[in-house]
């Protein structure tokens, strides 16, 4: 059941080397057909990314009809953009998004990494564990989200009744309705369904952290924190950031949750950005404000994906993770 | 090794696994109750859901939740067992889809140098980190024109999409890791380059391409917000779309909704523990790598 990331003992110098020879292949294969393997790839991602990504930023710069019958539209310039900047529930929604992406990230990277170095020692019964804890990650978001919806009813859910059972509180709290409670109660659902997932992935890390290290580690005197802080984190270097970064883009992309539990609400309380541009587009028709909000949404994960590729780059530098 | 470790160490030793098992039974509780509670409230009648206190065990487990859901003669079981099946038809066919493009794709960025190949590849990777709303007014805009709406031709052709970016990634992952020089010495033998890679390569890839085709079809199973904007007609619905439409805001049957819940995720999680092996190795072994 261990995770084994390369055929290759402990360091797994062989597999990158192996990763690296198809160089010498590559340069006597050149051939034009080359592009025949990758073309059908290339012209399903030209419909599907390069059209709609055109799209967006023209329609930004349109006031368009609700009825989205695009020969009506009236070029307006950088008014939507304008007004959205202008208005007070922009700050609002961006506030929840950072929030909410940067705790969950947070808690489920914390979480993860607590599960997966609990699981690296052998015990009894460590597989059927590991595979009970990846449950979560796996079911549907939406059956999660009815589940959770059910646990936090404001008339029988099972948490608020174990609350009024052990005399905690006196009646059965609203988790969801209440402007102060919903955006940490969904974060809670969505740091359940996503510390699997850091769960893997460090466990997998933590398989390429050289044994002699931490055996001379122990020689020396360390102590399991000594030895976790300064030998086994600074391996699991390479592996953190893209799990940080793979789990921001994911929460910061995230819908689900959000618009099944409360659409957003109580009175923006927990709309982050993708359920309101969802809202502003799907439900008010507003296709032109909805186009330059996702411009700007699509700036700033332009920039995460920037960091991603240049904290992936680090990380092979120094040879972080293999 | 234990007699190089000094009694203070080892104390500290003994703590630190102490702590480290009472975290993972609060995790394992974490992880479980929510399910556990999901189960038990769909073994409840109506009735017995809506007590307070709440039963905390049923006290009349009755299985009418999944008998209604799974009779094709009710109204509600005809429904339900449509949405099973719609989702079924379109995971499955854009599973396939997306193996027959990444498999050769992701092959040529592991083995071939062409202009453009890195560009290819980042921009693969960026489709990944955006969101979906960005494309969803064009794409709902391009199914319009292209005849596609409330078809399940517009939801398989998105989930290709979707599903490519990582399947290319997980893919070239395995490409890289089988030796070049198999196919050479094929090609010594008179193979072809492309009979080189059917033959010699295309089994080697056999776990990656399980583990690619895993994760399209969760992805396709569980994906909602392109379902719930594409179709609207009753009888093409999925199901986290059709489940939605079952159980309405005003709808109290929550032994109902729990037990949809859980036969919506009894086939993912069958299908992901019976081959999570494969599944979790080619994940990992990219990030890893990096």
């Amino acid at each position: 059941m261990s995770i084994r990331t390369s055929d290759a003992p402990a360091g797994g110098a062989p597999a990158r080397t192996a990763a690296r020879e198809p160089g010498v292949l590559r340069r006597t294969w050149i051939h034009r057909a080359d592009y025949l393997y990758v073309l059908p790839a290339i012209v399903v991602m030209l419909i599907v990314i390069a059209y709609p990504v055109y799209y967006t930023i023209d329609l930004s710069f349109y006031s368009t009809p609700p009825s989205l019958q695009l020969r009506d539209k009236i070029f307006i310039g950088f008014d939507n953009y304008k007004t959205i900047l202008e208005s007070e529930v922009f700050w609002r929604v961006t506030l929840n998004t950072f929030i909410w992406t940067i705790v969950s990230t947070g808690c489920a990277y914390i979480l993860g990494l607590g599960c997966a170095l609990c699981l690296h020692q052998a015990f009894p019964g460590r597989a059927v564990m590991r595979a009970i804890l990846i449950i979560p990650w796996v079911i549907s978001a939406v059956a999660a989200s009815y589940i959770w919806k059910w646990i936090y009813h404001s008339n029988f859910g099972v948490i608020g009744a174990i609350l009024v059972e052990l005399g905690i509180m006196d009646r059965q709290p609203n988790f969801i309705d209440n402007v102060n409670t919903v955006l940490a109660s969904l974060i809670v659902v969505n740091v359940w369904r996503e510390f699997p997932f850091a769960m893997i992935m460090l466990a997998a890390g933590l398989q390429t952290v050289p044994d002699q290290l931490l055996r001379a580690a122990k020689v020396d005197g360390a102590g399991a924190w000594h030895s976790f802080w300064h030998v086994t984190f600074p391996h699991l270097r390479g592996v953190s950031i893209a799990t940080i970064l793979l789990l921001a883009v994911a929460n910061f992309n995230s819908f689900i949750v959000t618009w099944i539990m409360t659409g957003g609400g109580p009175s923006n309380a927990s709309h982050i950005w993708i359920t309101h541009i969802y809202e502003i587009a799907f439900g008010r028709q507003r296709w032109g404000i909805a186009a330059a909000y996702s411009v700007i949404l699509f700036l700033i994960v332009m920039s995460l994906g920037y960091f991603y590729v240049r904290g992936l780059g680090g990380a092979e530098k120094e040879g972080g993770g293999s | 090794m234990t007699d190089a470790v000094t009694p203070r160490s080892r104390a500290g030793i003994d703590l630190w696994r102490w702590a480290g098992r009472i975290f993972l039974t609060v995790m394992l509780l974490f992880t479980l109750l929510p399910m556990v509670w999901m189960l038990l409230t769909s073994f409840k009648s109506g009735f017995a859901a809506l007590q307070f206190p709440p039963q905390w065990w049923p006290k009349e487990p009755t299985l009418a939740s999944y008998r209604k859901l799974l009779d094709p003669t009710n109204s509600v079981g005809a429904d339900f067992l449509r949405f099973f099946w719609n989702s079924l038809f379109v995971s499955t066919m854009s599973t396939i889809l997306s193996v027959i493009v990444a498999v050769p794709a992701a092959y040529a960025f592991s083995r071939f140098d062409f202009p453009g190949r890195k560009f290819l590849f980042f921009s693969v990777l960026l489709r990944n980190m955006f969101p979906a709303v960005v494309f969803l007014v064009p794409l709902f805009i391009l199914m319009r024109l292209l005849g596609l709406m409330n078809t399940h031709g517009s939801l398989i052709l998105t989930y290709l999409t979707f599903g490519l970016p990582l399947a290319i990634w997980l893919l070239k992952g395995f490409y890289d890791n089988i030796p070049y020089q198999l196919e050479q010495a094929a090609r010594i033998d008179g193979a072809s380059r492309f009979q080189a890679f059917l033959l010699i390569v295309m089994p080697l890839s056999v776990p990656g391409i399980i583990a690619t085709a895993i994760y399209s079809f969760i992805g396709a199973w569980n994906e909602y917000i392109f379902a719930y904007t594409f179709i609207n007609r009753n009888d093409r619905l999925t199901l986290p779309i059709g489940i939605q439409r079952f159980f309405s805001e005003s709808s109290s049957d929550f032994p109902g909704l729990m037990a949809a819940s859980f036969m919506m995720s009894v086939p993912v999680v069958v299908l992901f523990l019976m081959l999570q092996r494969y599944f979790v190795r080619a994940l990992t072994e990219g990030a890893v790598k990096h």
